[in-house]
């Protein structure tokens, strides 16, 4: 008991890296997981438009305006360029669209007036682009044979109009399985700084030179102090991830009662297991606290950035992700990533997550092995 | 004296592992992890070439234009590429889309097109929206051509010539004639924010240094202080030895980081180096007043001290955009009195103006208030340490 006293001792004064980690993970994991309906119906990407129209709204300049806000999510900004190129840096904004004067009239006109754009250059900008053209288009080889407006605005429209009819196959809860996906993902941070700094904080509490001496000497056996100090952080690496996992409860809703749910569930308790094999491999090889900080920041947020923890693996370069092999985030990140599309579920599906946890628990008894030869070598003190 | 004590400074401030481990290796490895992390997000939002299916019926075979359509949007040559297409059977389509091999394939049904995918998304919006232009182009030859007929059927002649009527009207369809302009700025890669963020943290890091630095004249704090405090040298000339000391170790390290990012990490800051060089300065100097006023003002010990300018730094980095490079957007745009307070997103700020803007109003006040926030905070620390005096430590 009084190894665990201690244990907890330790624990309350470092509550606050704990309660830090956590509020990253609920931060950042809620960050992502703004609602949206899901539905099994096709529903199209919208681009992020701002049209700044010089041009009085009237004629083919009200009805273009109206094409791209039928096709598009309308930003508004200030009208000042400021604005707007800060709105393009980051995004808020992907397309400007800027209407000369008198467009309207230079267009019946025939002149086919030139329009100025923004463009961020991403694939939403692209889209937009389309549209944009793909209305000039059609309403240029319409103006060259019709004379009249309004029946030219109609032909226009009942071109635009054609649409094709489109079948969803899947049905997932893409949108739920994307956030747990996420959540899950970056709990791999959270969990694995968190085990790390705290159980290494313990570990080196106990090897300070006064109170190994004193341990040594005392009637407690050491085979014993070690098991009790083994249990302790086990018990709280279990503690942390029933936290992380009832907060994804809370957080992802549904989508955590599915089939997927369990594998999330077994995915990050065994991914937790091995950081704390990692935490007590670090733990007995660095005695030196100031260190320990440091080593917590690179180990956790390296192998969360290498992994995909942060950003989804899909955008990591083939490099990084060759690299990332030799740590276990990557597995633990690979299973969660598949998740997403699982839909039926039996042996030969789910063959890369079980392949996936088995390389985990392989990690987890390398880190053991290493821990053993460690601990043995530093057994004696001057 | 001065010099004395500054080379004394300097060298117990290189010695320091754990200090020189946070303020000069840790931004240049979270960077190195950024630039892993970072380097491809940009480029995969680039619109790629989509992976499709088309189902090779009898409806598709017979229809010229959408097959001329696809062939032309699948050409390796074509700098418009859109799509890889491969033409199957529905069976094989249906195997495809399983396996994720394509986002999505067209059937034709009476000339229709029927698509069908397994979820939505921007590449799905893009194939359904390309075809529904193709159906449209067809749809507009079929008016126009109608109207034509009628055109010669009305001047008389019924001697018509289908052939050469289509033709003209396909050409008509295939004319570009779609004038943009691209105005936008060309400087558009926003990872660069990232990196910004990362020079911000270093500088303001640097803030500790000064803290340890006074610390060491300061008689509740250390040994060293007390003995300094009753020497009868001057405390300014000591004071300001430590703080210049601090001042030039912060520098190094800056300009580690900045010549890091450059050289290895390819982080473009725009073409105006020396301005980028003064900004870092001052941000620098930002830093380190920071640093001197928490070692003046507040009575506490080192870790405290420290766990402060830590916790400031990343608050403000935070705020400038580091864990997210839309807060700083999202700040700017709502609650802009925050960033223009916080030295972070002024130093992020200005890396950002100098890159993206051409015009220097905005450099010029972000570094102005760089200034002013470290003069400030100076002039708290000077008065603070004027008026310190223990009647018994």
């Amino acid at each position: 008991m009084t190894v665990f006293k201690t244990f907890l001792k330790i624990l309350n004064k470092n509550k606050f890296i704990i309660i830090l980690y956590t509020v990253f993970l609920i931060g950042f994991g809620g960050f992502n997981m703004q609602t949206s309906d899901n539905s099994t119906n096709f529903v199209a990407s919208k681009p992020d438009i701002m049209i700044v129209n010089y041009d009085e709204e009237k004629g083919i300049t009200k009805d273009l305006i109206k094409y791209i806000t039928d096709n598009s999510n309308i930003i508004e900004l200030n009208n000042n360029e400021e604005a707007i190129n800060d709105g393009l840096f980051y995004r808020d904004v992907n397309y400007v669209i800027y209407i000369p004067e008198n467009y309207s009239e230079d267009f019946m006109a025939g002149r086919n007036p030139e329009i100025n754009i923004k463009s961020t250059g991403d694939y939403q900008s692209s889209f937009a682009e389309m549209l944009l053209s793909r209305y000039i288009k059609v309403a240029n080889i319409y103006q060259k044979s019709i004379d009249n407006e309004d029946e030219l605005i109609s032909k226009i429209n009942e071109t635009l109009s054609k649409e094709s009819e489109v079948e969803i196959t899947s049905k997932l809860d893409t949108d739920g399985l994307a956030k747990a996906t996420f959540y899950y993902n970056f709990a791999s941070y959270s969990i694995l700084a968190c085990l790390v700094y705290v159980i290494c904080l313990v570990l080196s509490s106990f090897k300070d030179i006064k109170i190994q001496k004193r341990t040594i000497i005392s009637s407690t056996d050491y085979r014993k102090l070690n098991r009790q100090l083994l249990l302790s952080n086990s018990l709280f690496s279990i503690i942390l991830w029933g936290v992380y996992v009832s907060l994804s409860f809370v957080l992802i809703g549904d989508v955590m009662f599915s089939n997927q749910g369990i594998i999330y569930l077994i995915n990050s308790f065994i991914f937790t297991m091995c950081a704390t094999t990692i935490a007590l491999f670090i733990g007995n090889l660095v005695s030196n606290k100031n260190a320990i900080n440091g080593i917590v920041n690179v180990i956790a947020l390296g192998s969360s950035f290498l992994c995909g923890a942060f950003v989804p693996m899909e955008w990591l370069p083939d490099g990084v992700l060759k690299i990332a092999h030799i740590l276990p985030s990557y597995y633990y990140i690979s299973s969660n990533e598949s998740l997403k599309t699982l839909e039926v579920f039996n042996l030969e599906t789910m063959q890369p997550i079980i392949t996936n946890m088995v390389v985990i628990l392989g990690f987890s008894i390398l880190f053991i092995i290493l821990t053993n030869i460690v601990s043995k070598r530093k057994q004696k003190i001057g | 004296m001065f010099i004395h004590n500054f080379k004394y400074s300097l060298k117990t401030l290189f010695r320091n592992k754990a200090l020189i481990f946070w303020t000069f290796a840790f931004p240049i490895i979270l960077g190195s992890f950024f630039n892993m992390a970072f380097s491809n997000i940009e480029s995969s939002e680039k619109l790629d070439i989509i992976n499709i299916a088309i189902i090779k019926n009898d409806d598709f075979n017979n229809n010229e234009i959408f097959k001329t359509a696809f062939e032309e949007l699948s050409d390796k040559n074509n700098d418009d590429r859109l799509f890889e297409t491969r033409y199957t059977t529905e069976e094989e389509a249906k195997k495809l889309l399983e396996d994720e091999e394509i986002v999505g394939y067209m059937k034709l049904v009476n000339d229709e097109p029927k698509l069908t995918f397994t979820t939505s998304g921007i590449n799905e919006t893009i194939f359904k929206y390309v075809s529904e232009e193709i159906t449209q182009t067809s749809n507009i030859i079929k008016n126009l051509a109608e109207e034509e007929i009628k055109k010669e059927m009305i001047a008389g002649n019924y001697n018509i010539d289908y052939e050469s009527i289509y033709n003209r009207v396909i050409e008509l369809t295939e004319e570009d004639n779609v004038r943009l302009n691209n105005v936008s700025n060309s400087n558009l890669s926003y990872t660069m924010i990232e990196f910004y963020t990362l020079i911000a943290m270093a500088c303001l890091y640097g803030g500790i240094l000064g803290t340890v630095a006074i610390n060491q004249n300061l008689a509740n704090m250390t040994n060293q202080g007390k003995r300094v405090s009753v020497s009868p040298t001057s405390k300014g000339k000591i004071i300001l030895s430590s703080v210049l000391a601090s001042y030039i170790t912060q520098l190094v390290g800056v300009a580690l980081l900045f010549l890091y990012t450059i050289f290895v990490l390819k982080v473009n800051y725009g073409n105006k180096l020396g301005l980028d060089i003064a900004l870092a300065m001052a941000g620098s100097l930002a830093g380190l007043s920071l640093g001197v006023a928490v070692a003046t003002t507040i009575k506490s010990n080192d870790n405290v001290k420290t766990g402060i300018i830590i916790a400031i730094t990343m608050l403000g980095c935070f705020l400038s955009g580091m864990m997210g490079i839309t807060m700083k957007y999202i700040i700017d745009k709502n609650i802009p009195i925050i960033n223009k307070l916080n030295p972070a997103s002024m130093i992020t700020d200005g890396f950002y103006s100098l890159y993206y803007y051409d015009t220097l109003d905005r450099y010029i006040f972000d570094i102005g208030s760089l200034l002013i926030f470290a003069f400030v905070l100076i002039a708290i620390s000077y008065i603070s340490l004027r008026s310190q005096k223990y009647d018994s430590i």
